[in-house]
């Protein structure tokens, strides 16, 4: 059963930017995912701050798929009115890796976006302190979490 | 003048903290981690769900049982299937266990930070002991069980011990009085941690705080009650807020979490339907193509686990969201929102209760 909460927002969010969402759902109760057009992530980040109450930021991740020569940036937020996650989603080309930052939107993206750059390579414009978080200061490995870095031990598993 | 802390260092965990200071003041303080950082989630690509429940566990060791079951959960929405009756309520107890198990083990440590109690960190871990005993009679480890699985709980839990675990639970409320009056009414740690490190609500929400250290500014969210899971939903308690936000309602809160998970252990233990404890779920079966967030409160806060899966025997990709990750951004940003001195650096650090290995994962 969807809640009439979830398919309200998502409602408000589709007639507000028409023209920028590329998919939209509930995934299940509680559970909102849309995918926007990366040029239009600040506006709509900010849309559903300030207009949706999604206020607490909860991390930010990717996902590579190579086949299809694209990386998927994931923003998880959180209204601590509703109780509700949102997952904002955008694609962008594999090899063009650059997306606007929301540390004006969510200052506490800083972490999770440095960590993203890291382990994918994507850069985050805007961000001031776009530094490694995790690995080593000297790391000249490649980004670990992209699906062509391999495992040593990987193979035989 | 910078000072750095670690990443060897006498309390618990790897890590450096980088502290700029003008005099006594604090004007930044900068945590350096990753000392720890094993790549888990890139491990957990190249495993069957089954094999991946012990890296993950790697995460925090205290509190084993809250990390796997998010990502036990995870795998179980993607599959489709629901545990029985039984098992959420086996489920429930681990959680809490783990959940009193972590609080003493911070809490000790916090009691370190804040100088000369050396006693209570003894208290704590001798306290530790009975539970670690049940843990065994049921799990088979004392550490780090395992023992969640897709569709249920690898053992049934052993009837024969419900008296123990009471009595234990008997003792362990009188060891939280005998707490209650060395800690929270004790002058030297009154005057430590009192109006220290002040957090207010919308800063909390705002730096993304999590668990009880949100809760300890007064901001309610909790997922056991936001959005309950196994059979939290069946069982009364509260969620426990302080509105001071200081290290000592950040402290005063997880002493509150641990005598409510004592009334939540008690309903569970009591309300244990029978019936079967797991469906089995063959480790080599394919997760069906789909993608899952799932949400559960540790110890340390709120740990998202977002597997999303091809069609494979292995997730194509799980993020963890960490909370210790999220909670020392809010420490770094302390001495922008309120004074800090040099002195106070350790309370403020060990009252947000801090896991390095969960923030490297």
């Amino acid at each position: 059963m969807v809640e009439a909460t979830e398919s309200k927002i998502l409602e408000t969010i589709k007639s507000n930017f028409l023209q920028d969402i590329e998919e939209a759902e509930v995934l299940r109760p509680k559970r909102i995912s849309i995918t926007v057009k990366s040029e239009k992530i600040v506006d709509v980040a900010r849309f559903l701050k300030e207009k949706l109450n999604f206020d607490y930021l909860l991390s930010v991740s990717a996902v590579d798929y190579i086949k299809e020569n694209r990386f998927q940036i994931i923003y998880y937020v959180l209204s601590s009115k509703n109780k509700i996650v949102l997952l904002l989603r955008t694609n962008i080309p594999r090899d063009k890796p650059s997306v606007p930052s929301l540390i004006s939107v969510w200052e506490a993206v800083d972490y999770h976006e440095r960590e993203t750059w890291e382990m994918f390579g994507i850069v985050f414009e805007g961000h001031p302190n776009l530094t490694r978080l995790l690995l080593p200061e000297d790391w000249e490995g490649g980004h670990p979490l992209r699906k062509d870095f391999k495992l040593s031990s990987s193979e035989g598993v | 003048m910078r000072i750095s802390w670690g990443p060897q260092h006498p309390m618990s965990g790897q890590v450096r903290i980088l502290i700029d200071t003008d005099g006594e003041r604090v004007l930044n303080i900068i945590p350096d981690i990753g000392f720890t950082h094993r790549g888990i989630e890139k491990i957990l690509e190249n495993r069957n769900v089954v094999q991946g429940i012990v890296p993950i566990e790697r995460m925090v060791m205290v509190d084993t049982a809250n990390i796997a079951l998010s990502y036990v959960r995870a795998a179980e929405e993607i599959l489709g299937i629901e545990p029985p009756k039984r098992a959420q309520y086996i489920r429930v107890i681990l959680c809490e266990v783990c959940r009193i198990l972590s609080h003493l083990y911070g809490f000790g440590l916090a009691a370190e930070a804040c100088g000369g109690y050396p006693a209570v960190f003894l208290w704590t871990t001798a306290d530790r002991e009975p539970f670690l005993d049940l843990m065994e009679r049921i799990t088979g480890t004392r550490w780090s069980y395992s023992f969640f699985v897709p569709g249920g709980v690898y053992a049934d839990f052993p009837d024969k011990i419900k008296e123990k675990f009471l009595a234990t639970l008997d003792y362990f409320e009188q060891r939280l009085e005998a707490y209650r009056r060395a800690w929270f009414e004790n002058k030297i740690f009154e005057a430590r941690a009192k109006n220290v490190g002040i957090l207010k609500p919308e800063d909390a929400l705002r730096l993304g705080a999590a668990g009880p250290n949100l809760r300890g500014s007064g901001v309610a969210l909790d997922v056991r009650k936001d959005e309950p899971y196994e059979a939290y939903d069946e069982i009364d308690f509260k969620v426990v807020t302080r509105p001071e936000g200081d290290s000592y309602a950040r402290l005063m809160i997880r002493y509150l979490e641990m005598v409510e998970s004592v009334k939540i252990l008690r309903q569970a233990i009591e309300n244990m339907p029978s019936g079967p404890y797991r469906k089995f779920v063959s480790p080599l079966r394919r997760l069906p193509k789909g993608e899952a967030y799932t949400r559960v409160e540790t110890a340390r806060g709120e740990i998202g686990v977002h597997m999303i899966s091809d069609g494979g025997t292995k997730p194509y990709r799980v993020k963890i969201v960490s909370p210790t990750l999220r909670n020392l951004y809010v420490v770094s940003q302390m001495p922008k929102i309120s004074e800090v001195l040099l002195a106070d650096v350790p309370v403020i650090l060990y009252s947000f209760d801090p896991w390095y290995l969960d923030a490297d994962r």
